[in-house]
């Protein structure tokens, strides 16, 4: 029943750019009003080195005092002109950058939500799950820092470069020496680069698992007297990491040096080139002064835009993984969804394989009456998940037909059908926040007694009232652990706060494993009664207690009928199940 | 140099600044010789801007060649140790750093693993981050110092610079610039507050975005995909909100300092100019003045924002010291191991048991219906040694010696608690059954994966028992954890074998077959002792004998045919 892993999709470089450009359209003055505000503070930053190479001039013209007051207040203006517009840069950028990050995240939970269970379960939870945390927060973290660092120091490097040809076009020439040398830096670190940081990525990863395993497993671990290799295996995998993010940093430091160089290379030039030109009489010392600070101010910002090139590298990977979910085509929804007559169900010949694989269902038909309560029962691997999540539309079948109400799956559209049919299945999810907030997922409108009710009638008012802060407590990741059969109940109040006509119950009570096994039956019982439904039966008191029984084998219904015919039945078998299961 | 050798600290009393104090003793080598060479690097940087000044006063001004050449040479000394300063300096501070956090990471780790168990109400996640961002954030402390260090020479370096060409000049950058830099601090905690803010929100909305798209399925299953979208649209958007106002801050506090220091420039040049266009100074000496007026703010900024760090890096510290300072859970007595029974309950109190007596004998099998759960939690935590012996009533004797006077690896050899909940490692499947006997042989693990019905999840992948268990087993059904956790938990032969609800995720006819498997094998041993917490009956009728508790007590005792003739809640309890 594995189906093959694939991935999600990703976006082509092409398709990133224009999910990027649609994400900055709605914000476009406030972009060009950025990149203004960067370059204005820029300017008014270069007029300081401009001034003092005039100052330089005046003292070796011998000039008097008088001209220092200008000087000065040259210089306030651009302190004021240069602070005023960057804090402007800085608020309008975050303007921008902030509300695409919102809105990608967004897009991305929303779409990754609205994934069928099928695309979900095929690709396995762990893509999913690293891009909207993982490549998240790598885009989180290249918006917030890097992409305003790379806007201004890109700001400046223009800027001031310009600076550098107003003065003379020789020493601007003499100052773009650097760039061939910068190049080389970069061309001879990206490519070794790349590779080590995806080793270290995988070394962290692998750490992470053995301090997870040694944490959360710590109780096992002492049980079995295996603490030792544990603390072992930790030390070995921190230490492989701790090597690895060694050598990136030693490559670092060579790129580093590259950079240094190109700094070198650019100075003297612009020093020997200033020298030229004023032993020529082109300039005057003070300007070739003023270039070598203008320079000298660009080491900080060049330095950025070096050392951010990995970061950009890789928020645009994870943009790219991103946009690739944000743009799977959703399902069509029909223009006019039917109106199913009844809560009946029809199941028409339903035959289904995994991709390529074997049919697990053979071409199956059951109807169900309004109401009526079925319990589906077969060994392992009989297609019982297979067909609830047919009937639930999660899974799209290769053939055949199940009508609601008499309307077809396709008629009544995703969003229809999910009104219809509530599936509950057996891995439980408590959701971090508080009780009452879980239990309102599917109808937030719910109030607090509507939800007590719903508690109640699946039988854990018990516990929920001996909670300290009762529907305020918080559960979940970070909050209070449920126990599995608590998490259970839980999750069949969302299904009572839905109240939908049709429930199918995927083993919903299976783990429940000991003395609440009884009060997770009776929890069960109580979620579906007055709706249609079809329970994947695990304990076969499920079955007994159900309107009739439907056992299933290699993908084909066997037998059906009530629990008392079944049983009955000589050599059924049902009956030799119900016989291995109680008569002990 | 590796952290396996490093000897267990001492486990009381640390502090957190004992503990840095530590971090710097162990890596004192890398530390001390790069500390000088970052130094001899922002040395260097101060220079730079010195060494234009002089190319402009020597070489250009007088249109001296000779002088050209000599400046240029020395920019380019000053850039070879300049960059061969950093490149090994930032190196060995760097190892020092990163040695130091793989020995607390794997000193976390031995804590946490230590046999007697911590006695901690710390939780998995929150012992995580201790081994993770506290260990780095502590260690943090180290390269800070060390570029405080490297900022103190750099300005000390330009301070005498600046007081050789002139003490008043020289003065007015060395107490102008800590004053601009104080000033823009002064704006810090605001950003500072704003910030912190925004990353706990931050926080939030990307645990909200795993956790919504992790419970998927619960989700999609309800129709309820929509209105978690929304859910998460709120706290996205008020992250946004919170990020936008720390962003305003920022953007003010980075502004007000650009502001700051280019009056601060102006005031330098308005005295300094005032100087050279009275020849007090000469125009080289105006250029490095200048120079350094502005080079200057680089330490003194790396000095104020390393000391921010190292009070982050306190705060970690202290978590990760309180750690080493906890009490453990067992006692580790000294007594040897004795020949009674394998296990003798008297009276036994903890947590909701209330009396409990139980005898355990030799190659005797015990079947165990609690009525609470609460009863069978607090039991196998006690047999487990994992409850704190002040907290424990009565005797507990383990073949006749009391648990808390044995040795606490005789304890765990003699009794073996396999969970309700099954933690498989990573690894392959094989791995994860030799976890408490690395020497069993093939057959040995054939007999226990036939026993508990888990040779089906081997054989159910093409990889066997080599099948590699990503994420702890999370690809496998809870049926198949529960049968890989028996099987290991039988392959590990201990004399007194605890399991709860070994059966509780297999369907019916497996579940059958394991209580044969099982309890055939406990049998094969004649010394073997077992009790099983269940409510299977197939599994309770293979018992030799089965307990019944209510209230904390052992209400009932007999087989359990005779249980299910005499006892009405005992039938109610285990008949489905």
């Amino acid at each position: 029943m594995t189906a093959p892993r694939v991935l999600l999709p990703v976006a082509g470089a092409r398709q990133t750019a224009a999910g990027l450009g649609r994400a900055l359209r709605a914000h476009r003055l406030a972009a060009v009003l950025t990149v203004v505000a960067f370059v204005t503070s820029a300017g008014f930053g270069l007029l300081a080195p401009l001034v003092l190479g005039g100052l330089v001039d005046d003292t070796l013209d011998g000039a008097g005092t008088e001209t220092l007051p200008r000087t000065v207040v040259l210089l306030v203006v651009s302190a004021v002109g240069a602070g005023l517009a960057l804090t402007a840069g800085v608020v309008l950028m975050s303007r921008v950058a902030e509300s695409v990050l919102a809105g990608l995240r967004e897009q991305v939970v929303t779409r990754a939500l609205r994934l069928r269970s099928t695309e979900a379960e095929a690709t396995g939870s762990g893509d999913l799950l690293s891009r909207v945390g993982d490549d998240v927060s790598v885009v989180t973290q290249a918006i917030g820092s890097t992409v305003p660092q790379v806007v201004q120091a890109g700001a400046v490097t223009v800027v001031t470069l310009g600076g550098i040809f107003g003065l003379d076009w020789r020493l601007g020439l003499a100052g773009l020496l650097a760039l061939p040398v910068y190049v080389h830096g970069v061309r001879w670190y990206l490519p070794r680069s790349a590779p080590m940081y995806a080793a270290e990525r995988r070394a962290l990863g692998e750490r992470a698992q053995a301090l997870v395993g040694a944490m959360s497993g710590a109780d096992t671990l002492r049980a079995y007297r295996a603490e030792a290799d544990h603390v072992n295996r930790v030390n070995a995998r921190s230490a492989e990491a701790r090597d690895i993010s060694i050598d990136v940093f030693h490559l670092l430091t060579r790129f580093g040096g590259s950079m240094n160089r190109a700094e070198l290379v650019a100075l003297s030039a612009i020093l020997v080139t200033g020298y030229w030109l004023v032993d020529a009489g082109a300039i005057t010392v003070g300007a070739a002064t003023a270039a070598a600070w203008f320079f000298h101010r660009l080491f900080g910002p060049l330095g950025t835009l070096m050392m951010t090139f990995d970061s950009i590298q890789s928020a645009g990977a994870s943009l790219a993984r991103l946009v690739g979910v944000i743009d799977m085509p959703l399902p069509a929804e029909p223009a006019s969804p039917a109106r199913p007559r009844d809560a009946a169900v029809s199941i028409a010949g339903v035959s289904h394989a995994y991709d390529d694989g074997p049919l697990v269902l053979h071409g199956v038909s059951l109807d169900i009456e309004p109401g009526e309560r079925v319990a589906l029962v077969g060994a392992t691997g009989a297609g019982k998940t297979t067909l609830a999540s047919v009937v639930a539309g999660q899974l799209a079948a290769s053939a055949g037909t199940v009508r609601v109400g008499g309307v077809t799956q396709d008629d009544l559209g995703d969003r229809g059908l999910r009104r219809q049919v509530a599936l509950v299945s057996q891995d439980v999810h408590v959701f971090a926040g508080t009780l009452g907030a879980d239990a309102r997922l599917g109808r937030p409108d719910a109030t607090d007694d509507e939800v007590l009710t719903a508690l109640d009638r699946v039988g854990a008012t018990g516990w929920v009232s001996a909670l300290p802060d009762g529907l305020e407590t918080v559960v979940g990741e970070g909050g209070r652990d449920l126990t599995a059969p608590q998490a259970q109940q839980l999750a069949l109040a969302r299904l009572v706060l839905v109240d939908p006509p049709v429930v199918i119950l995927d083993e919903a009570t299976a783990e429940a494993g000991s003395a609440g096994a009884h009060d997770l039956e009776a929890a069960a019982a109580a979620a579906v009664e007055g709706r249609t439904s079809l329970v994947v039966a695990h304990r076969l008191t499920q079955a007994a207690t159900a309107d009739r029984v439907v056992v299933m084998e290699a993908g084909r219904v066997v037998e059906q009928g009530t629990h008392d015919e079944l049983v009955a039945l000589d050599g059924g078998r049902y009956a030799r199940l119900w016989r291995a299961w109680s008569d002990t | 140099m590796t952290a396996a050798a490093a000897p267990d600290g001492p486990p009381h009393g640390i502090t957190g600044g004992g503990l840095l104090r530590r971090a710097f003793w162990r890596q004192r080598r890398r530390i001390a010789l790069g500390m000088v060479l970052v130094s001899l690097h922002q040395l260097c940087e101060a220079m730079v801007p010195v060494v234009i000044g002089q190319v402009v006063d020597r070489a250009i001004a007088p249109s001296d060649r000779t002088a050209l050449v000599v400046g240029i040479g020395a920019m380019v000394v000053l850039f070879a140790v300049l960059t061969y300063a950093w490149r090994f300096g930032a190196r060995l501070i760097v190892a020092a750093e990163m040695n130091e956090t793989h020995l607390l990471r794997v000193e976390v780790a031995r804590r946490v693993l230590d046999p007697r168990d911590l006695d901690t109400d710390l939780r998995p996640g929150e012992l995580l981050s201790l081994a993770t961002s506290d260990a780095d954030r502590a260690v943090d402390a180290v390269p800070a110092v060390s570029w405080v260090v490297a900022g103190v020479v750099g300005l000390v370096v330009s301070a005498v610079v600046l007081l050789r060409i002139d003490v008043l000049l020289g003065l007015v950058v060395l107490v102008g610039v800590p004053l601009v830099l104080g000033i823009v601090q002064l704006t810090t905690p605001l950003v500072a507050r704003r910030t912190s803010d925004q990353q706990a929100s931050l926080g939030r909305t990307a645990a909200a975005a795993t956790d919504l798209v992790d419970g998927g399925r619960a989700l999609r299953g309800l129709g309820a995909e929509e209105h978690a979208a929304q859910r998460f649209v709120a706290s996205s958007q008020e992250t946004l909100g919170l990020t936008l106002r720390a962003a305003t801050w920022r953007g003010v506090s980075l502004g007000a300092s650009t502001l700051l220091s280019g009056l601060f420039l102006a005031a330098v040049a308005a005295t300094s100019g005032w100087f050279a266009l009275q020849g007090r100074i000469s125009i080289g000496e105006l250029i490095t003045v200048i120079g350094l007026a502005q080079f200057v703010a680089e330490p003194v900024a790396l000095v104020g924002a390393c000391l921010t760090a190292v009070a982050g890096a306190l705060a970690s510290a202290r978590r990760l010291a309180d750690l080493e300072s906890l009490p453990h859970v067992a006692a580790d007595g000294g007594a040897a191991r004795g020949d009674g029974e394998p296990l003798t309950l008297r009276g036994l109190t903890y947590g909701s048991l209330t009396a409990l007596d139980l005898d355990l004998a030799r190659g005797e099998l015990v079947g165990l219906v609690a009525h609470d759960q609460a009863d069978t939690d607090a039991l196998t935590t006690v047999l487990a040694g994992r409850a704190r012996p002040v907290e424990v009533g009565g005797r507990v004797l383990v073949a006749g010696v009391p648990l808390t006077d044995l040795p606490v690896a005789d304890v765990r050899a003699s009794v073996l608690v396999e969970a309700h909940q099954v933690e498989l490692f990573e690894g392959t499947v094989g791995d994860n059954l030799l976890l408490g006997r690395r020497d069993a042989t093939a057959g040995q693990r054939d007999l226990a994966l036939a026993a508990s019905g888990a040779d089906d999840v081997v054989a159910s992948h093409p990889d066997g028992l080599e099948r590699r268990l990503t994420d702890r087993g999370a690809g496998l059904s809870g049926g198949q954890r529960q049968r890989l956790g028996l099987a290991r938990a039988l392959l590990a032969e201990a004399p007194v074998l605890v399991l709860d609800e070994p059966t509780s995720a297999v369907d019916a006819v497996t579940e059958a077959q394991v209580a044969d498997g099982l309890v055939d094998l406990r049998h094969a041993d004649p010394d073997a002792a077992t009790l099983v917490a269940t409510h299977s009956p197939a599994l309770l009728d293979r018992c030799d004998r089965v307990v019944v508790l209510a209230g904390g007590r052992v209400v009932a005792e007999g087989t359990h045919r005779h249980l299910l003739g005499t006892d009405p809640a005992y039938r109610s309890a285990v008949t489905r």
